[in-house]
Order: C-alpha cells, then sequence, then structure tokens
C-alpha cells in the first residue's frame, strides 16, 4: 500500500472549540475524597452492547475509563464513544436541575425548580389526564436501558397499556424472523465461521461490539471469507473479500436465488432437515421460480456470482453464516426479507453449530419481589393484537401508535412520559412527533440532555450519567453469558438521580408508592443472590462482571428430541402462523418501488463513534464528523447540477432539510445518503444544534407488514443546490 | 537486563478506521480539544464500483535517530535509552523547529501552554508496566507495543513472520514504527 495521505490533523479548526475549551476535565464540582486514586469497574452505556470498564478515578473526578479484560465478550476494548463516555459527566450543556417549562413550548424558557416541585407538578398533571382520560391516555415510551423496567413498570402500575419501546425502530423484524422460524432469536459465532455474508450490516463501521472484534480477526487472521452487500461502499466493504453494490431493496431475490441453487443441486443439510425443520418440500416448490438468472435482473449481482456463493456458503457450512445484522427495518417487506435469511441458514444446517448460529444461553438471575399491579384494562392504542399480531405486544408499534395518537383513534392519549429515548429524532417524519407532542396535554422527558423532545417538553427530569448511579444487575446473553454491574463511579456533580429515583418520586405523587418499596441495593442483592460466588454483590462490585466457567457451548439442542418454541415445536422453513395471520407463509419476492425520475432513494446507515442521535455533541467525537453531509454519486451529483461541498436542499415528501453535498464514488448513482444526528432542534445541543440535516424531518412514514417496524429505506427524495 | 527499545507494529489491514485509540489517547493525556496525538491516515481510491479504501494509524515514530531531537536548540525533545522520544515542557521555549523538522507531522504546538506536544508511547503508562492507551483501548488490535530487542517478544515474532516497511526511510531518521503488510 502507498503512504496514506495525511493533512495535518492536529491544526484543524474546528469552530467551536473555543466554546468547547471549557469542556475539559477539570471544570464542575469535585466530589468525592481528596487525594484518591481509585479504580472502579462498571459498565459502558454509550451502545447497548454493554462493554465493561474500568474508571480511574483521581481526586472525585474521573479521568479516564479504560476497557477491563475480565469480560470475556468486551474482552480488552473500548471503542471511540465508550472512550469519550466520560465527558457526558463534564459536559458543562448537560441537564443539571428539574426544569419547567416557563414560555411556550419549545421557546425555551425554563425555570429550574426543586425535585419536589417538578414531582408534584408532574403528578398532578398525570393525575388529571387519568381523570379525564382514563390510565391508558398516558403514553410511556423509553429506549432500551438497564433501568428501562422501572420506568415501563411506572406506566405499568399507573394503569396504562401503551408502553412503547424502541424495537419498531430496531430490530424487531429480525427479531420476530428469527422467532416464527426458531422460536428465538440467535446468537452468530463470527469469530470461528468460515463464510460470511453481511447484507446491509456494516460491522466494522457502524457498531463496534464483540461481533466486530471476532469478524476483523477471524476475516484478517484466519481468512475466513467475507462477502458484503451494500448500496454504499462502507468501512465492512472495504473490508471484505466481495462487495456487491446491490441495488436497494432487493435482497430477498438474492437469498431466495441462493435457496434455489442449494435446493436444486441438493447442497443443504439434509439429515439436519429431515430431523430439524418442517415444510423443506414446501420451501422446495417455493423456490423452483427463483433462479440467479431471475434474481441478476433484480439484484444487479451476476447470477454466476450468486450461485458461487451459494455453493460456497452451503459447502462452507455448518461453519457458514447469513448475518442478521442489528439494525432497522429498511422496506415495507422487511420481515420476510429476514425470514429468508433465518431460512437460508437453517437448511445447511449452522444451527447450534460452532461457527453458526447458536441459541442464547442466559444466566437466571432472581427477581425482587416487588407488590403486583392489576393489569391494565384498555386496549393498546396500536391495536396490536389486531394489526400485528404476531410481533411482541409489549414493545409496541411505534409508527402505528404515532398516526393513532394523531387521530385520537380509538381513544385520546394526552399525556406522554419519555425516558432516555428522543422520539423527535428516532422517528421518521419529525413533523409528525411534533404534531403528536403538540396535542398532549402534558410531556415530560428524563434525559441527561436537552434532547429534541425534552426541548419541547414540559417537565425535564435530569437522570444521572451512567457512571454517576448503580443500575440494575444485567445478563448479558449469548454463546457464551456473562453478568454485569454497572456501579456508581463517583457522586452525582449535579442535582440529578437515577431512572429509579425519579420513579419512586413520580410514584409517590400518583399514589404507586407500594409498587415501588424497594432500593437498588434490595433490587441487585435479589437479582445476584443464586450466582455460585460466595459473595456475589461484593464480586461485581469488585470485578464489574461475572463470567461463568465454561466458555462458549453449542449443540444442547441438536437432539431430535428437542422441541423448539414454535407450533410444530420444529424449525419453520415454512410457517402456518404466518399463514394464518394472513402472511405469506414462506417469503415471497416484492420488487421495491423504482425511484420516479430525478428523485434518489434515501438510505441510512450508523458511525460507531455517534450512538444514533445522542452523542453528536461531545467534544471528543464531534469533529470526526462536525456536520453531515449527503453523499452522493458523481454521476448523479452532475445531473442535478451539484459539485462537492453545495450546500443542497434535500427534500421528500414531507420535508425537506439542508445541508452540504459530499460528492463520493462510494455510493450507488440512485442512492444518497445522510448521517443520523445532526440538524437538531434544542439549541442545548450546541455543536449540532441548526447544523447538517436531520434525517427524521424527511423520512417518510412506511412499516414492515408483519413486525409494524419502521421502514427506512422507502423513501425518495429531491436534491437541489440552494 | 538489556536495554529495551521500545516499538510498534501495526496491523493496518485490521484498522477499521472507529477512532477508538485516537479518543483513548485524548482521555488518557488530556490532549487540549481540536488536537490530537494520534490519528488515522485514509485513503479513498478508485470510480464507481471499483474502490478501495484504506486506513492507517498515525502518530509519533520514536525514530532511533530523531530529527526532532537534532534541532532542538534547548535539548527540550530528548530522547530516552529505551527509544521513546519526549518533550521537557520546562526546557521548550515553543521554537517550534522541530515541528518542522518531523517528516511524520507527529507535532503540534499548544497555544495554551506555549510548549510542543506529541505522542510518549504513554510513557508513563508504560513505567507501570502498561499498554500506551491507544493500545490497550483498540477493538481489532492493530497496534502491538513491545520491546523490539526482545528476540522471544511479541515484536519480533510478528516481524519474523510477516514482511513490514517503515514510513519515510529515505530521511535517516530510522522510524521505529513498523506497518506489517
Amino acid at each position: 500500500m502507498p503512504d496514506v495521505s495525511v493533512g495535518r490533523r492536529r491544526f484543524i479548526q474546528i469552530a467551536g472549540v473555543g466554546a468547547a475549551a471549557a469542556t475539559q476535565i477539570g471544570c464542575g464540582r469535585k466530589p468525592g475524597a481528596a487525594g484518591q486514586k481509585l479504580e472502579v469497574p462498571t459498565t459502558c452505556e454509550l451502545c447497548p452492547n454493554k462493554c465493561s470498564v474500568i474508571a480511574v478515578v483521581e481526586d472525585g473526578m474521573i479521568r479516564k475509563l479504560n476497557p477491563n479484560p475480565e469480560n470475556p465478550k468486551s474482552r480488552g476494548m473500548l471503542c471511540a464513544r465508550g472512550n469519550a463516555g466520560l465527558l457526558q459527566v463534564y459536559d458543562p450543556n448537560r441537564l443539571k436541575q428539574p426544569l419547567i417549562r416557563a414560555g411556550a413550548r419549545g421557546g425555551g424558557k425554563w425555570r429550574a425548580v426543586s425535585w419536589d416541585e417538578a414531582f408534584d407538578y408532574t403528578g398532578q398533571k398525570l393525575s388529571a389526564i387519568k381523570e379525564k382520560y382514563g390510565p391508558q391516555g398516558v403514553l410511556w415510551s423509553s429506549t432500551e436501558a438497564f433501568a428501562e423496567i422501572f420506568f415501563k413498570n411506572l406506566g405499568l402500575a399507573f394503569g396504562s397499556p401503551n408502553i412503547v419501546r424502541h424495537p419498531t425502530l430496531c430490530l424487531a423484524s429480525v427479531n420476530l424472523a428469527y422467532s416464527m422460524t426458531y422460536g428465538t432469536v440467535p446468537s452468530f459465532d463470527l469469530l470461528n465461521a468460515n463464510y460470511v455474508i453481511m447484507a446491509g450490516a456494516n460491522r466494522f463501521e457502524s457498531f463496534i461490539t464483540p461481533d466486530t472484534m471476532d469478524l476483523i480477526d477471524s476475516t484478517m487472521n484466519r481468512k475466513t471469507r467475507l462477502i458484503c452487500l451494500d448500496p454504499r461502499f462502507t468501512i465492512t466493504a472495504s473490508k471484505a473479500d466481495e462487495w456487491y453494490p446491490v441495488k436497494p431493496g432487493t435482497d430477498l431475490a438474492f437469498i431466495l436465488a441462493m435457496l434455489h441453487v442449494i435446493v436444486a443441486e441438493g447442497r443443504h443439510d439434509k439429515e439436519f432437515v429431515a430431523t430439524y425443520c418442517q415444510g423443506f418440500d414446501r420451501l422446495a416448490e417455493h423456490v423452483k421460480p427463483y433462479t440467479p438468472e431471475w434474481a441478476e435482473k433484480e439484484t444487479e449481482i451476476p447470477a454466476k456470482d450468486i450461485a458461487r456463493i451459494a455453493r460456497e456458503f452451503a459447502d462452507a457450512a455448518p461453519r457458514a453464516i447469513f448475518y442478521a445484522g442489528r439494525r432497522s427495518s429498511w422496506y415495507q417487506n422487511d420481515f420476510q426479507m429476514r425470514r429468508g435469511q433465518a431460512i437460508l441458514n437453517a437448511i445447511v444446517g449452522n444451527w447450534d453449530r460452532e461457527g453458526g448460529m447458536a441459541p442464547n444461553t442466559k444466566i437466571a438471575l432472581g427477581e425482587y419481589l416487588f407488590l403486583p399491579w392489576d393489569d391494565p384494562q384498555a386496549p393498546r392504542i396500536d391495536e396490536m393484537d389486531g394489526v400485528f399480531p404476531l410481533a411482541a405486544k409489549g414493545d409496541g408499534a411505534y409508527l402505528k401508535l404515532r398516526e393513532n395518537v394523531l387521530a385520537g383513534h380509538p381513544y385520546p392519549v394526552k399525556g406522554w412520559m419519555v425516558f432516555k429515548q428522543d422520539p423527535v429524532n428516532a422517528l421518521p417524519e419529525q413533523a409528525k412527533t411534533l404534531r403528536m407532542i403538540e396535542q398532549m396535554d402534558f410531556v415530560a422527558a428524563i434525559d441527561i440532555q436537552m434532547s429534541d423532545t425534552a426541548w419541547y417538553a414540559d417537565v425535564v427530569f435530569p437522570e444521572s450519567t451512567y457512571l454517576e448511579r448503580t443500575d440494575p444487575v444485567e445478563v448479558l446473553s449469548g454463546i457464551w453469558p456473562v453478568v454485569v454491574l454497572r456501579q456508581r463511579v463517583i457522586n452525582a456533580v449535579h442535582d440529578t438521580r437515577s431512572c429509579l429515583e425519579i420513579v419512586q418520586g413520580l410514584a409517590k405523587r400518583l399514589g404507586l408508592s407500594q409498587y415501588f418499596d424497594y432500593t437498588i441495593e434490595q433490587w441487585n442483592d435479589a437479582a445476584v443472590k443464586e450466582l455460585p460466588l460466595d459473595a456475589p454483590f461484593e464480586y461485581l462490585k469488585k470485578h464489574g462482571v461475572f463470567t461463568p466457567p465454561g466458555g462458549p457451548k453449542y449443540g444442547a439442542t441438536l437432539n431430535p428430541e428437542h422441541r423448539f418454541v414454535t407450533k410444530s415445536g420444529k424449525i419453520e422453513l415454512y410457517s402456518e402462523r404466518l399463514q394464518e395471520a394472513g402472511h405469506d407463509p414462506l417469503p415471497t419476492y416484492q420488487p421495491p418501488l423504482e425511484p420516479p425520475a430525478g428523485r434518489f432513494r434515501l438510505v441510512l446507515g450508523r458511525k460507531a463513534f455517534y450512538t444514533h442521535a445522542n452523542s453528536t455533541t461531545n467534544p471528543w467525537l464531534f469533529d470526526f464528523a462536525p456536520e453531515n453531509r449527503l453523499w452522493i454519486n458523481p454521476a448523479a451529483a452532475r445531473s442535478v447540477g451539484v459539485a462537492d461541498g453545495d450546500s443542497v436542499e434535500v427534500a421528500s415528501r414531507v420535508g425537506s432539510v439542508r445541508l452540504r453535498a459530499k460528492v463520493t464514488q462510494e455510493i450507488r448513482p440512485d442512492c444518497v445518503f445522510m448521517l443520523h444526528g445532526f440538524g437538531k432542534l434544542s439549541p442545548w445541543l450546541k455543536r449540532v444544534y441548526n447544523r447538517g440535516g436531520s434525517d427524521a424531518a424527511i423520512l417518510e412514514t412506511s412499516w414492515d407488514k408483519v413486525s409494524g417496524n419502521a421502514a427506512l429505506h422507502e423513501t425518495f427524495v429531491r436534491v437541489r443546490k440552494v | 537486563m538489556h536495554e529495551k527499545r521500545y516499538a510498534l507494529v501495526i496491523d493496518s489491514r485490521k484498522c477499521i478506521n472507529c477512532k477508538a485509540c485516537v479518543v483513548a489517547c485524548r482521555a488518557e493525556n488530556q490532549v487540549p480539544l481540536g488536537y490530537s496525538r494520534d490519528w488515522i491516515g485514509e485513503e479513498h481510491r478508485g470510480t464507481w464500483p471499483r474502490l478501495l479504501a484504506a486506513f492507517e494509524p498515525e502518530q509519533c515514530h520514536h525514530c532511533t535517530n530523531p530529527s526532532c531531537v537534532r534541532v532542538c536548540p534547548t535539548s527540550a525533545s530528548f530522547q530516552r535509552d529505551d527509544g521513546i522520544v519526549l518533550v521537557n515542557e520546562q526546557d521548550c521555549i515553543g521554537c517550534r523547529y522541530c515541528i518542522i523538522a518531523c517528516p511524520y507531522d507527529a507535532r503540534f504546538f499548544r497555544e495554551d501552554k506555549g510548549v510542543v506536544e506529541k505522542c510518549t508511547f504513554c510513557s508513563h503508562r508504560v513505567s507501570r508496566g502498561e499498554a500506551p492507551a491507544c493500545v490497550e483501548t483498540c477493538p481489532s488490535k492493530v497496534r502491538v507495543f513491545g520491546d523490539l530487542t526482545d528476540p522471544k517478544g511479541a515484536l519480533q515474532q510478528l516481524l519474523a513472520a510477516r514482511e513490514y516497511r517503515v514510513k519515510k526511510p529515505q530521511t535517516g531518521n530510522g522510524p521505529q514504527i513498523y506497518y506489517v503488510l
């Protein structure tokens, strides 16, 4: 490789650095004892992966976060945002005390209040809504967090069925497709696989987890063959042995053609299929028309390559993986595409085998026995039972829910409690989310920073950051499960509280204290007491992580007597339950809509140094991408008269944003791309306020028909130089 | 006990440009905002759809014959016996000759302190027996740090097994970052 050209990196003048200088560690109150140096093991919270970290604390200040090698999943790694997490604590723009809105919603006038006043005010508002509309009149939405259970339980104890969690903005279609096929969602043993297909998943760029570490190791050191399908030349594509710039929306054609070749040539694992799967004959009949030649026309991937990849994949099995990915839905038939992957993995017999897929092993934790409440009486507002009968009911279906709230159907929802989530940026069609806020009588947000949602709320509760609080002990299930503790590293720097403390404060005002009458210590003691350790909680405090001996285990379900949690008890290639629910029992291809003339398909993705829309303000991270730009292929750029660096307007049917163009060879000419987390509405997010464009503002509302998962690649945009 | 010679072996193929090393360094060394002691060089080539992207971690090469040390008028820039090149802040007068002399662009001037700053191989960590922060945190374990004089050490093993190159050998600086191919 020739010398890589490098700019004079450290002299780049970054806008806002002057203002940012105050965020250097060193400001802020110094809690804790002076002259002490401590190393406290805890658990990262910058993404859902929960890597183990060791916080170095000097004089009560967190100086550094180091990786904790004791965790066999995260081992000795901490990614960029994991390293930068400590600046959450010392961010001068973070939320520091409870706030009550003083002017119009979104007007930015706040009154700093005591916790008692914030709780009293919120309690009155929620009680008034309950009085008028019933408990179902309050919506409780949250994203993934160890403490999410407390918030969710408050909503349920309040009597509302309307709990909406993040999966339908995330991987609900993947989870449902694997559940409908295997009765569970497995892990993928990338470390030991010899052949890996990643379609859309971007594990070297969008999300740094043990899967990333395993795959880079196996790809570079063991010569695992990596096949990548992506409309962009991602970092994963750049490291792959083969990259195909697949036509967006046609992945299922590729998968069906692979199935066609494997079945037609008898390359499937016949013994495994006969023993563990049901519906193979119908599958064989179903995939007959899906030839590689047919798929070439759909996918723009040469037929001979599809056929060869199918053969190589089957021959490499069981150490062969069609990786499920860990990202949102793309199209309205996303579930069926994921089902296709699940079926492909099944017939080559990689189930529960080293280098294949393995059911997640769990470690049983004890439960603190709190007083149970009556189940909510009203049906869910998103009509899960009728519209998405197979989906995970407790998680809700976010976009359908928003439609129904806006329509007041089947009943009014007038209160919105939000924990750790930023629906204004997380949901497509931002204007609708803002309308949903407008029609609420009351909105409260619990967060560590003034998110766009918090900006439009009536009350904002400042949560302590993950380094200032103790959370419920968690099990990270997987091929090799571990137990992790997130413990308080330093005392809260500002007047902030943990989720449980906030929930308890609210519960008291709502007359629900009896259901939350415990401390985090009692909760955790109950959780860990059965672990095979002498003093389990002391052990976790000292080590941060408990790893049961024995290492990864495979093959526990490879027993002809094993009953999968499906209707037939077998791996369901053909699904009667899908048919009963009115869906295709075998994945049927539907070609994607073509972009109308002069428009481009908007495709999305993530950079692992930012967590969704949340950490673009971090001083140690923001200069890696200080604004988002619209990726556009040179041929496409010429066609709309746009040059690199030009300011462009990107417009869909639901909105438009302005940002600068990045003219790049690394994207298909029929697509454009932009990074998430920019163009914020909240001025407190200083570095990204009104900087770049928010994808949420232009994404159109669309969802996967089976899971209700937001379909994020169904938007076509016009691009115009401005 | 033999004299140590610290060096890095870097396997750039495994680098995914995730920036973990950059942030770990910023945190470990309290690097002022907007600056970096280490960074990732990027190369993007080709025309759609025949493309190439490559990433390469960069920092001070801790050369055996460091030009930065030679040009320093006050000997603030110096080299330890174990090969680590450092700047003594007390002696640095901020003349910045060393910045110009460095073939790797690895130094920068700190306005707030009036001194030149650069990668130290985390000498304070190394003295405790720990790896530099960039080495430890890397998710794909691109960098291997160690003692080049140890015949059984990880560096010699890697360099014996793999082809490698150094950057700008023609300068005569004797760079001590070995990029395996």
